[in-house]
């Protein structure tokens, strides 16, 4: 067991990684948003936990809280985030469709040369020697915190769908004008969806400075929203499943095809078209049509207070 | 010129002032006033491109007014967003059908219980919201009853023909508990038979949920038999208003259908 982590560990942690970074940008095209701002979040993320990790300025907070200070990182990256995604998508959200993921993109771009320029940043070489989280030992031991937040993540996507909120997303998503006719406030949901992508992106920024060890401003890139879109697209993009699918799918692909070496690329590029060729839908939608579901059933006419819903 | 607004017998709930809508140089709605009673239906009539589905879109807030007030029991309505017109206690049907097509017909009519339900975030998470999702489940079945659809409420409402679709969006629009309910022409694409049931099934929707009803239609036989009152839109403005009966013989009525000399 431990010789298969000490190989495939950090495999598996960077699947997960994109699995996450895939749920990221799942939130906004749930309410029908086109964003691809995640590496920006995912970014700026890490750029919190690596300043708290190792500029001098957080000594003191470092020595009083020992490990406590990786948790803090987190929280202090969600909060970032959410605070940055409200003030980025409430202008950004009046676009829509492209209009939206170019803006999106310029914000990831705008970013990146910031943080190329800052000094607190540390400009083009970027922030190194960034300590393993709780004194980890092995990479594989990431697993430990990217896998319950993944749990976490997965288990908030779930309630939220079957949930007031999951059912106005997806009412602005099939059509915002008559939504709203129908009392869903659309620009209030759009927000609230691309502020939890955000927030999902800015924690696995966080917990990612930790396990890469180094941040520098190569890890918000334009090519990274692309890939982070093909995580979804080629997963599918209606279920939650589909991003986690597909990003663990366009990870682990070019690394187990490795001994292909430079043909991998070519292969990981026939996926890509052949996906989006034959699965429209991406793998997960076209495995949902395999399975019929059944009829919503209905609830007892005189159901007690705690009856559970249908099947929505 | 605008028909001069009559004495309403009973509480005015619609009171509109002067509604204009300019559209660059074309007034698609001219200085329309009119007052809605508490219960009546309402119908409202005119040719093609008299302005009929332009007024709506005003009175719900998806088209910002040039000018013109409407109060709905005595508060302001114009310049609200669709939203909050919505919470306020009017709902609407779309001359164009605007249902979510990719949902189902049960989630289409859940989604309308919005404005009348508040979990939030984080109740939905953390599964707070049980009371609350049963009542919502329950509303929307009984509305899927009403309507007669509710053999067929895991289907996407994308699937069902137009009729059932124009049925699926009342119920919709009532799942917002609306005490105004406008209907843009609920007869299109309905077949002879359900244009026949619609009468009595806008009637019993009315009376059942206490509404007052503003309907814009083109099939005339439903209009006499349905509306208790009928204005008339021409070019933007209201050149007719009062009974079926006086209204269909109204010499300018006739002339703006049949065209003048």
């Amino acid at each position: 067991m431990s010789d298969f982590l000490q190989s495939y560990g950090f495999l598996i942690v960077t699947l997960i990684q994109a699995g996450l970074l895939g749920l990221s940008l799942y939130f906004p095209l749930m309410a029908g948003q086109l964003s691809l701002a995640s590496p920006g979040f995912y970014a700026l993320g890490g750029y919190v936990a690596a300043i708290m990790l190792t500029n001098p300025a957080f000594a003191g907070l470092r020595d009083t809280l020992g490990n406590g200070i990786f948790p803090l990182t987190w929280l202090a990256a969600g909060l970032l985030c959410a605070l940055a995604g409200v003030i980025v998508g409430v202008p950004a959200l009046r676009l829509r469709g492209i209009y939206l993921a170019l803006a999106t993109i310029a914000f990831v771009e705008i970013l990146r040369v910031v943080s190329l320029n800052l000094s607190i940043t540390g400009g083009a070489i970027g922030i190194f020697g960034i300590p393993q989280a709780f004194g980890f030992q092995d990479r594989w031991q990431y697993l430990l915190i990217f896998g319950p937040l993944l749990a976490l993540v997965l288990a908030f996507t779930y309630m939220l769908q079957k949930s007031r909120v999951g059912r106005a997303f997806r009412a602005i998503r099939e059509d915002e004008l008559a939504a709203d006719a129908m009392g869903v406030p659309p620009t209030q949901y759009k927000v609230l969806a691309f502020v939890i992508g955000a927030v999902i992106a800015g924690i696995v920024g966080s917990m990612s400075a930790p396990f890469l060890n180094t941040w520098n401003a190569k890890q918000g890139t334009f090519d990274a929203s692309i890939a982070i879109l093909a995580f979804v697209l080629i997963g599918g993009s209606r279920s939650m499943w589909g991003p986690v699918v597909g990003g663990a799918l366009l990870t682990a692909v070019p690394e187990l095809l490795r001994f292909l070496q430079d043909w991998r690329l070519v292969i990981n590029g026939l996926v890509l078209v052949i996906a989006s060729l034959y699965l429209p839908q991406g793998i997960v939608g076209a495995l949902a049509k395999l399975r019929k579901s059944p009829p919503p059933a209905r609830p007892p006419i005189a159901p007690a207070p705690d009856a559970k819903g249908g099947t929505l | 010129m605008t028909a001069a607004v009559p004495q309403p017998t009973s509480r005015t709930v619609l009171e509109a002032r002067n509604m204009t809508r300019r559209f660059g140089g074309l007034i698609a709605v001219n200085d329309v006033s009119f007052d809605v009673r508490e219960g009546e239906i309402f119908g409202l009539i005119g040719p093609n491109g008299a302005g009929k589905t332009t007024l709506f879109n005003l009175m719900t807030g998806l088209t910002p007014p040039s000018s013109g007030t409407l109060m709905y029991e005595g508060r302001p309505v114009l310049g609200l967003a669709p939203h909050r017109v919505a919470a306020l206690g009017m709902s609407r049907t779309f001359q164009n059908i605007r249902l979510f097509k990719a949902l189902s017909a049960l989630e289409n009519v859940k989604i309308a219980q919005h404005t009348r339900t508040h979990a939030g975030l984080w109740r939905g998470i953390f599964g707070a919201n049980r009371a609350e999702e049963a009542q919502v489940e329950r509303r929307a079945w009984e509305l899927l009853d009403l309507v007669g659809l509710s053999d067929r409420a895991g289907e996407e409402a994308g699937n069902f023909s137009y009729g059932d679709q124009r049925r699926l969006e009342i119920a919709r629009a009532l799942a917002t508990e609306p005490r105004v309910l406008l209907l843009d022409e609920p007869a299109a694409g309905m077949n002879t038979s359900e244009k026949g049931s619609l009468t009595a099934f806008i009637r019993e929707v009315r009376d059942k949920f206490d509404l007052t009803v503003m309907v814009i239609e083109h099939h005339v036989p439903l209009v006499m038999n349905l509306c208790d009152r009928v204005a008339v839109l021409n070019f933007g403005q209201l050149i007719a208003m009062g009974d079926p009966a006086s209204v269909q013989r109204d010499p300018k009525v006739i002339e703006a259908y049949l065209g003048g000399e």
